[in-house]
């Protein structure tokens, strides 16, 4: 007897109706971190894999998507520390824009705000900004020139809320360099959403 | 007459401060770095002068602050994705439903 006749009750993992009911939001969750459709396709189907590997464990407890997310989670780690050893750093830190053009640069107000960049008021407030779904395709847009290192702290940080020491030990990284990676991120981010978002 | 010296006085303060204190270049980068960690008594004093005479700078860490309260609301996992990006496409769920049927 198989063990399943002996208990007819005990739950068998169904991967085809975890696509059906959890595929396309874990894509969605991979695909705002990644920015990379192939790279959260292959995400999701290493979640998907390593569940049934560990059923046992999850026994029905709890939510299911939360469990999946919990090991997507994990997949969308070992992505970013396995992309950032290809890419050498100096395009996030030495070589990277400063955006000093953001900046005066002539007069006795060199360093001030450049008149063409100075932030202005963008009465909103984040519960709107959150509704707003072409709102997250500027935001995703914007993200997309960064380099691929500070693009991914970037999220670790603002979306993940990971601590600093987490995100240095995941992009092998000094807290300097952390520091300048996400000032630079935030620098552009900022203005590319007024830009391309506020002022439209 | 004493209102408008006043306005002439304050404005001159200002002025003084804005050639004294860090640049708006040097104060954005600590704004950004005060999301990251205490600053020490010297750095807070002088971002905090500085934001007293510049609006600019003001309205930097407001939109620092709304990016992050932003982008962690929707980074939540009961948060709504449906508008972040695409669905799966066709081909990649029947590519991943292939695979999970030659393992299960």
């Amino acid at each position: 007897m198989s063990q399943a006749q002996l208990n007819p009750d005990a739950p068998s993992p169904d991967p085809g109706r975890w696509l059906d009911e959890h595929g396309d939001y874990l894509f969605k969750y991979a695909s705002f971190r990644l920015r990379d459709d192939n790279a959260a396709e292959d995400a999701v189907q290493e979640t998907f894999l390593a569940a049934l590997k560990a059923y046992e464990k999850f026994e029905g407890r709890g939510s299911e998507r939360t469990w999946l997310v919990g090991i997507l989670k994990h997949k969308i780690i070992d992505h970013i520390r396995k992309a950032q050893r290809e890419a050498p750093i100096g395009e996030d830190v030495d070589e990277g824009p400063d955006h000093g053009e953001f900046f005066e640069r002539t007069d006795q107000w060199t360093g001030h705000w450049d008149a063409n960049h100075a932030p202005t008021d963008w009465h909103a407030t984040p519960a709107e900004l959150i509704e707003r779904s072409d709102f997250w395709v500027v935001f995703n847009d914007c993200l997309s020139p960064l380099p691929q290192r500070t693009a991914s702290a970037f999220t670790l940080r603002e979306v993940d809320g990971l601590k600093s020491e987490e995100i240095c030990e995941i992009l092998s990284i000094s807290v300097n360099n952390l520091w300048v990676m996400l000032h630079r991120a935030r620098l552009h981010l900022r203005n590319c959403l007024e830009m391309n978002w506020f002022k439209r | 007459m004493a209102l408008k010296a006043y306005e002439k006085l304050k404005h001159a303060i200002r002025y003084w401060l804005l050639r004294k204190l860090p640049t708006c270049q040097q104060t954005v980068e600590k704004i950004s770095q005060s999301m990251e960690r205490k600053l020490t008594l010297r750095e807070r004093i002088d971002v905090k002068l500085h934001l007293w005479i510049c609006a600019w700078c003001q309205w930097y860490l407001e939109h620092l602050q709304i990016i992050r309260e932003t982008a962690r609301a929707k980074g939540a996992e009961s948060s709504d994705l449906e508008s972040v990006s695409p669905s799966l496409s066709a081909d990649a769920r029947e590519r991943i439903r292939r695979k999970l049927a030659g393992e299960s």
